[in-house]
């Protein structure tokens, strides 16, 4: 093996050249990020930067109020945890939602016979052409009309159907192999009965799919937030991160500690579920 | 006896028709039921949206006080033929698209290309690269604008090591639009590279490895094999990343918003950031124009169709098919 082993790893050498500087090249930021946290508002404006970290972890108590800003001796009021909690309850509600019209829709159009089937999924297909941005100002105003400004409904009932969904799930339904529902109907089960206890719970894959793209893409979420909460009774983390770095300019060192705040649920999120993301990504090349 | 048979047949006949019906029935019943949540949100949420703002745009539309009078094509004559922020707007789109999808598609097949074989670290390169996509882009423009600090940032420091000049990177307007693409590029590229690395893991290996015997040199093979192969790929993720590049709005929000927005709407220093989708967000949400956002949401959502059509039409026409 020794000599044929090495040639092997001799011939992956040139890719490695490539592949390596430029993966370091993603993962820069993130390194910057912590670099930056954890320094002193002295050490990052130092020119040329120190690229080390100086491991202040302070920062982060500063950052979520339990000691005073270096910077200005005082404490700062910023309610991280109410953020998260709407963070939390918007993306899980909004998961939620998706899963049930997905699985209900796909079934529907995969496995079951009513007028106007082809035309109405074509409809459905037909509105993924629809780019979120273009309906920005008419959404607005609905929301407006049913007086849903600056609360949670607001942030989770637009987005709780998803043609991405409803297309994964009848993919898989149309998989089903048909032995399945024919038993059930000698037993004398119907659709409902068969989608609740068969069809649905064989359905796992395609729904830990779209739920974590969905939850991914609702904690992601920022500028649908920032249009329609103006409290911070319901303002994601997304948002109150902006408004910390807009309104308190005095120390970065904290803003970076916000940002890492913000972003390590969900790094953790990805890492720990990122098969079924990246997976899920190259099979449908959905953008999350 | 056969008389009284024949007699029952077709009545026999008539009840499993009248039960079939019905069952049919009760099934199409059921049928939309299942779909009423689904097609509920997705009419009232996108559907009717779409299509109101054809309406929409023929208003005086105040978002806040929501009164609203016809003004006929008004918005789309001051949009189209005076209004100088919205030429501007459509011309730093088109700098913006040019200058993320080209490089972030070369880079993301370069890097599928590289990937594409069983070899130690594999999976973990391809983790690193594709985190950027996921992560909340709040978060990672708020450190790009550190690293373009002007004072200290980083990337001005790796200038200084190199003997460049310092650059204002967000405050010129020369400098901002590409310090934008440079981080779209690095948030994007991730999503192409997965793409690409399932268009490769899906072609035949039998052809490469025919060329390979034939003694084809790996560069050969590459535009002579795979790039023709992948051509399906290649199309789908150029229209991906235009259509997505051509709406952007929220990197330029954060980089390019500035506190002041609501004032004097933003877009960076001499409007050098402004975009259409960046456009349509500032006379809605700053500006409260609602008809003249709709006006613009008209056009970007035309602009957006008449790409999808034309690479639709060209894709169905140039593309290897196997």
């Amino acid at each position: 093996m020794s000599t044929r082993g090495r040639l092997r790893a001799l011939g992956y050498l040139p890719r490695y050249l490539v592949l390596i500087p430029f993966a370091g090249l993603f993962a820069f930021p993130f390194y910057w990020m912590l670099v930056i946290s954890l320094g002193t508002l002295q050490s990052v404006f130092v020119f040329p930067p120190i690229l080390y970290p100086l491991w202040h972890w302070d920062n982060y108590l500063a950052a979520v109020g339990v000691i005073t800003d270096p910077s200005t001796g005082q404490y700062l009021h910023i309610p991280w945890l109410r953020y998260f909690l709407n963070t939390v309850v918007v993306a899980t509600g909004t998961t939620a939602l998706v899963l049930i019209t997905s699985v209900l829709g796909g079934y529907a159009f995969a496995s079951m016979a009513f007028p106007g089937k082809k035309l109405i999924f074509g409809l459905v297909l037909a509105v993924y052409m629809v780019p979120t941005e273009v309906t920005l100002v008419p959404n607005f105003i609905i929301l407006a009309n049913l007086h849903w400004i600056d609360s949670y409904q607001a942030q989770i009932v637009p987005f709780g159907a998803s043609v991405f969904g409803i297309f994964l799930m009848r993919q898989f339904f149309l998989g089903l192999p048909n032995d399945l529902w024919e038993a059930a109907q000698l037993d004398g089960t119907g659709h409902f009965r068969f989608l609740w206890l068969i069809a649905a719970p064989l359905a796992r894959p395609p729904m830990v799919t779209i739920g974590l793209f969905t939850f991914v893409a609702a904690w992601n979420a920022f500028l649908w937030p920032l249009i329609v909460t103006n409290s911070d009774s319901y303002r994601p983390v997304q948002v109150g991160l902006q408004a910390f770095s807009y309104a308190d300019a005095t120390n970065p060192v904290l803003h970076a500690a916000g940002s890492l705040i913000v972003t390590l649920p969900i790094l953790i999120i990805f890492l720990v579920a990122q098969r079924q993301i990246v997976g899920g990504i190259a099979a449908s090349g959905i953008r999350g | 006896m056969a008389t009284q048979r024949s007699a029952e047949l077709p009545r026999r006949a008539r009840t499993i028709r009248a039960d079939r019906r019905r069952r049919d029935r009760a099934d199409a019943l059921s049928g939309y039921l299942l779909i009423s949540p689904a097609m509920a949100l997705l009419i009232v949420f996108i559907l009717i949206p779409a299509l109101w703002i054809f309406w929409l745009s023929f208003q005086r539309w105040d978002l806040i006080s929501g009164t609203s009078d016809y003004i006929g094509t008004a918005n789309f004559e001051r949009l189209l033929l005076r209004d100088d922020v919205f030429r501007k707007a459509v011309w730093q789109t088109v700098y913006f698209v040019a200058g993320t999808v080209p490089v972030s598609m070369a880079l993301g097949l370069l890097l599928a290309v590289l990937l594409n074989r069983a070899m130690p670290l594999r999976d973990f390169l391809r983790t690193v690269i594709f985190t950027p996509y996921v992560m909340p882009i709040v978060s990672t423009a708020l450190i790009f604008s550190f690293i373009y600090h002007p004072d200290v940032g980083v990337l001005n420091a790796a200038f200084s090591a190199l003997g460049l000049p310092k650059i204002d990177w967000l405050d010129s307007p020369q400098a901002i639009m590409p310090a934008i693409i440079l981080y779209s590029i690095w948030q994007h590229t991730g999503y192409n590279t997965v793409i690409f690395l399932a268009g490769l893991s899906n072609l035949p290996p039998e052809l490469d490895e025919a060329a390979r015997v034939d003694g084809a040199r790996a560069w050969t093979r590459f535009w002579e094999v795979t790039w023709p192969l992948l051509s399906p790929t290649t199309y789908f993720v150029l229209l991906i990343n235009v259509v997505a590049s051509f709406k952007v709005v929220q990197p330029i929000l954060i980089f390019a918003g500035g506190v002041g927005g609501a004032t004097s709407g933003g877009g960076g220093p001499d409007k050098a950031a402004e975009t259409i989708g960046y456009y349509l967000y500032v006379q809605a949400f700053s500006f409260f124009h609602a008809g003249y956002a709709a006006a613009i949401s008209v056009v970007l959502f035309l602009i957006i169709l008449a790409i999808t059509a034309l690479q639709v039409g060209v894709f169905s026409r140039r593309v290897f098919y196997r």
